[in-house]
């Protein structure tokens, strides 16, 4: 798999999104930057691969917590400039956490603010390279693409993994999203790059493959919406358990009391008590071996 | 990561080789593999 030799990735995990680090001539920026129980590690991996050069700029593709959670502690360590996409800008000034997604997920994010905003068309350097700046919306409504025709590499966020593609979350409000996928991936398969790499899991070439699995995928959740909203519900409890490794099933039940989007997408499409939710969502996380439940402890797996 | 052993504690590398596995060939990956088996092994899990 032929890298550019100014661009490097580092595969993370699922707390924290791969981040993607470009050594230009004359300029450094990283791509992502992980979640905020992460950015020890993040800008250790970045110390070693930048080797003593400063980072100058961090772009994000989106702004949920696995994307920029580690944004303010490299802001700190850096005093890099931040650039974000363009329609979030009046949200993080304020820090509007009820706007942001944070709040509505129960995911922690630190504070920080920005010096430049991108805008789907703009076209921007990184590793001294041109990407150009796409909209995807559909798993986020401001998420946007960073495409290099010249190489055939897209940095793609959420939008597509190699198996899938991050929870359609407008569509638990009530807002579009299905429609909003679909486009996306005609987007990208518009584009035919040689390369993607996504938000999560390994850079991948068969990209061809990846949009049939995304798109059969997409019309699974969109011919019924219950889908969608339940497997935003097992993709939220696993991510809190993931970041918390451990939650006493009593806590797990008060998370569906609580958390808004846990709330709201059961009041809309999964009618039942919270305690039944949490009991099936615990269930469904064992069946798929990522989770285990032990003395009333549900542990990550 | 896990100051004592350098090791990240979701995924056992190192941060050298969470850097070099973005440009790793799959013998290089495959070896890093076969030494993350061999710490999980050594590691007592509670």
């Amino acid at each position: 798999m032929r890298l550019p030799a100014s661009m490097q990735v580092f595969e993370r995990g699922w707390l924290s999104a791969n981040n993607i680090l470009f050594i230009g001539r004359s300029e450094t920026t990283l791509v992502d930057s992980g979640y905020v129980t992460h950015a020890p590690q993040t800008l250790a991996l970045l110390r070693h691969a930048l080797a003593g050069r400063p980072l100058d700029r961090i772009v994000n593709t989106h702004l949920h917590s696995d994307h920029c959670g580690g944004n303010a502690a490299l802001k700190d360590a850096y005093g890099c400039r931040i650039a974000i996409p363009v329609f979030e800008a009046a949200k993080v000034r304020a820090w509007d956490e009820d706007a942001l997604s944070y709040r509505a997920t129960g995911q922690q994010c630190a504070r920080f603010g920005f010096e430049a905003t991108i805008a789907p068309g703009d076209v921007l350097t990184m590793g001294d390279l041109r990407w150009q700046a796409l909209s995807a919306p559909g798993h986020d409504p401001h998420a946007l693409l960073f495409w290099c025709a010249q190489e055939g590499i897209l940095i793609a966020g959420d939008a597509l993994w190699q198996n899938g593609f991050g929870v359609i979350f407008p569509e638990l409000a009530g807002e579009p999203g299905f429609g909003e996928v679909r486009a996306t991936l005609d987007l990208i398969a518009q584009l035919a790059p040689r390369l993607v790499i996504p938000g999560h899991g390994a850079p991948f070439l068969d990209v061809a493959a990846a949009l049939q699995r995304a798109y059969s995928r997409l019309d699974y959740l969109a011919a019924d919406p219950v889908r969608n909203a339940e497997n935003a519900v097992k993709v939220l409890l696993k991510f809190l358990l993931i970041e918390r490794r451990a939650i006493p099933l009593a806590e797990v039940t008060a998370l569906f009391e609580t958390v808004p989007l846990l709330v709201l997408a059961r009041e809309r499409f999964l009618p039942r008590s919270s305690a039944a939710l949490a009991q099936w969502a615990v269930r469904a996380l064992e069946k798929a071996g990522a989770a285990n439940l032990r003395e009333g402890i549900l542990a990550d797996a | 990561m896990v100051p004592a052993t350098g090791l990240c504690e979701g995924c056992m590398r190192t941060i050298d080789e969470i850097v070099a596995w973005g440009r790793a060939d799959d013998a290089t990956k495959r070896a890093i593999w076969a030494e993350i088996r061999r710490r999980e092994a050594q590691i007592a899990f509670d």
